[in-house]
């Protein structure tokens, strides 16, 4: 495989919540493709005149593309980021898609105290995130790693308690969980790969400064 | 896992070279080696195992949990090397402590880390690199950046930059900002994650003065060409980031007297390792390959540690990561193939091992059947063994 040409710029974009506002920002800087959907059947869509490529991707997967170098940038949750350990340029803070990752336990046995959960079960999709806020608390717990609706844990006997992401608080209230430690605050990050963060420096770096503007526009 | 199982794999992060790759590794081998003469450094090869106390030494404190250990037989912790300039440091101040400064020592090793393997680096991966000691001129470091970037172009690849910083630039800056020492690590933490989001945080939460936060800022931003310099320069009073930019002049002028700054861009965020380096450091980076190709610096305190004080500098070039670079841009690997097969007819088999070294004295590939044919049998097997041409000895 022979690489694409250096005047390329190739962006990655998660699926989900981030995509739409991700999009519209890229849109505000004067960056968009056409036909650039979420559901798209196009797994890149290339803009020939701005020499753009959009990748859609996976949220879990759009540190792995930047680190790798398969996109120069790309934009992921703090929190995925954090998960994935991947070493990567953290760019800018774009303000969206905030919520915050937190332990919850169902609210009609809560124990007293955070250390009386210590050597319980965990489920979350974030064990790392969650071994390194336990291990700073002085606490072994066991993780049960899984990949979506993790309030369900506590509910059906899996685990004593959860470790997830929080943006309103409603799914905690409607299934009688209760959140009793704040681990970390999140919200979308451009990230940018360390080599083409070098090599296309005036680009990625324009660009970042670009996007700082727009949103202190927004926040005005 | 039954045996036959077992037999079939190999552990996680290394891997077999067929024979297209394994040439393809030693032709870039060769012209790294071959460009490493030419410059007076001389090769060492030092053991695969070493105590672990003497390579936690330096920079291998952090990398200590990545290191394949094991223990002797006096229950002593030894350790697979994990890179060569601590070993290397090792031998400058032991076996080499008398011999002339300054030294020129060059090393083209496997080496091992227990980590994620990642593109072009297994847990078992291969680095080219030298080691110039007994120098702090800027003159030591230039020869140390010329080199590597004559290395990699006489390696075959021939799209790459490399990025130039200085440590104590930044280090300079953060003191004269007033920043005390647990607010220097957290920036400079943040500024080796590449965090610029966490190091504006930890700008503002420091509460120092507007200007003082937007420097902080600017530092990891800082790219660009020679013009580059004058602007660092305006950012700060401190002396000795003025000496470290002059430091940056120096080597950038006698870069350009090696014919090599053309391939050069001033980068103040390169910064690898705080706790190692002491003066510059760079990374060399080609398109396609989202990692370092090749990295280096300045590293004075080192070999203290070993007891024998002395300045040093040098580079790293991972030469797996080299060869995939070259692949993406379309310069790898060529196929293994032999000039000439000889086959021969019953009861010719002398004059065919002749002929075949006759030819293997003119400088050819050569192939011998290794039982009497037919001539259909042999220019059927010429081809499959993909030899350009027969000789048939019928």
């Amino acid at each position: 495989m022979v690489i694409r040409d250096n005047d390329w710029l190739t962006i990655a974009l998660p699926k989900g919540k981030l995509f739409g506002l991700s999009r519209s920002l890229f849109e505000a800087v004067g960056i968009e493709a056409e036909g650039l959907e979420e559901d798209s059947r196009k797994l890149v869509i290339t803009n020939e005149e701005k020499k753009v490529k959009f990748i859609i991707a996976k949220t879990a997967d759009v540190p792995t593309y930047v680190e790798y170098g398969a996109a120069d940038i790309g934009v992921i949750g703090k929190d995925v980021l954090e998960e994935s350990g991947q070493d990567v340029y953290e760019l800018l803070d774009l303000g969206f898609g905030r919520c915050h990752l937190m332990m919850a336990v169902p609210a009609a046995d809560r124990r007293e105290n955070l250390h009386d959960y210590a050597h319980t079960r965990v489920a979350t999709k974030f064990p790392h995130l969650a071994e390194k806020f336990f291990t700073g608390c002085g606490m072994q717990m066991e993780y049960i790693k899984m990949n979506g609706s993790i309030e369900l844990g506590p509910i059906v006997g899996l685990s004593e308690s959860i470790v997830d992401i929080v943006e309103t608080g409603t799914t905690l209230r409607e299934n009688n969980l209760v959140e009793i430690a704040h681990i970390m605050d999140a919200s979308a990050r451009l990230i940018a790969n360390r080599g083409s963060f070098r090599l296309k420096f005036d680009r990625i770096h324009g660009l970042a400064e670009a996007m700082k503007a727009e949103l202190a526009k927004r926040q005005k | 896992m039954n045996n036959q199982e077992a037999a079939l794999k190999i552990p996680y992060g290394t891997r077999d070279y067929l024979p297209a790759e394994a040439a393809d590794k030693r032709r870039v081998e060769s012209a790294i080696a071959a460009a490493f003469a030419a410059w007076g450094y001389d090769e060492v090869v030092t053991p695969t195992i070493e105590y672990l106390d003497n390579l936690t030494m330096g920079s291998g404190a952090a990398l200590e949990p990545h290191m394949f250990k094991l223990f002797d037989k006096d229950n002593r912790t030894l350790a697979l090397r994990h890179e060569m300039t601590t070993p290397i440091a090792r031998l400058a101040a032991s076996r080499l402590k008398d011999a002339s400064l300054p030294l020129r020592l060059s090393y083209i090793s496997d080496v091992y880390r227990y980590e994620q393997a990642q593109a072009g680096r297994q847990c078992e991966f291969f680095q080219a690199g030298v080691e110039l000691m007994g120098s702090d001129n800027a003159a030591a470091d230039a020869e140390v950046i010329a080199l590597a970037i004559r290395t990699i172009v006489a390696a075959g690849l021939d799209d790459f930059t490399v990025c130039l910083g200085q440590v104590n630039y930044i280090r300079a800056v953060l003191r004269e900002l007033g920043l005390d020492d647990e607010g220097r690590r957290l920036v400079e933490k943040a500024m080796e994650k590449h965090d610029l989001v966490g190091l504006e945080k930890i700008a503002r939460e420091l509460e120092l003065p507007e200007t003082a936060a937007e420097i902080i800022m600017e530092l990891p931003v800082l790219h660009g060409g020679p013009e580059l310099l004058a602007k660092a320069e305006t950012l700060t009073g401190s002396e000795d980031a003025q000496a470290a930019i002059s430091n940056l002049k120096n080597i950038y002028a006698l870069l350009d007297d090696y014919g090599v700054a053309d391939r050069v861009v001033f980068d103040l965020g390169v910064i690898r390792d705080f706790g190692y380096y002491t003066g510059m450091v760079f990374e060399a980076y080609a398109p396609g390959l989202g990692f370092p190709l090749a990295g280096g610096g300045r590293y004075d305190n080192l070999l203290s540690d070993f007891g024998r004080p002395c300045p040093a500098t040098g580079f790293a070039l991972g030469i797996d990561r080299l060869m995939l670079a070259k692949e993406r841009q379309g310069q790898g690997a060529v196929r293994v193939a032999r000039d000439v097969y000889v086959g021969y007819g019953t009861g010719n088999s002398s004059e065919a091992i002749r002929k075949a070294m006759e030819l293997r004295a003119e400088g050819k590939t050569v192939l011998t059947g290794l039982s009497s044919e037919t001539r259909a049998e042999a220019e059927a097997e010429a081809k499959a063994q993909l030899a350009a041409e027969l000789v048939y000895i019928g």
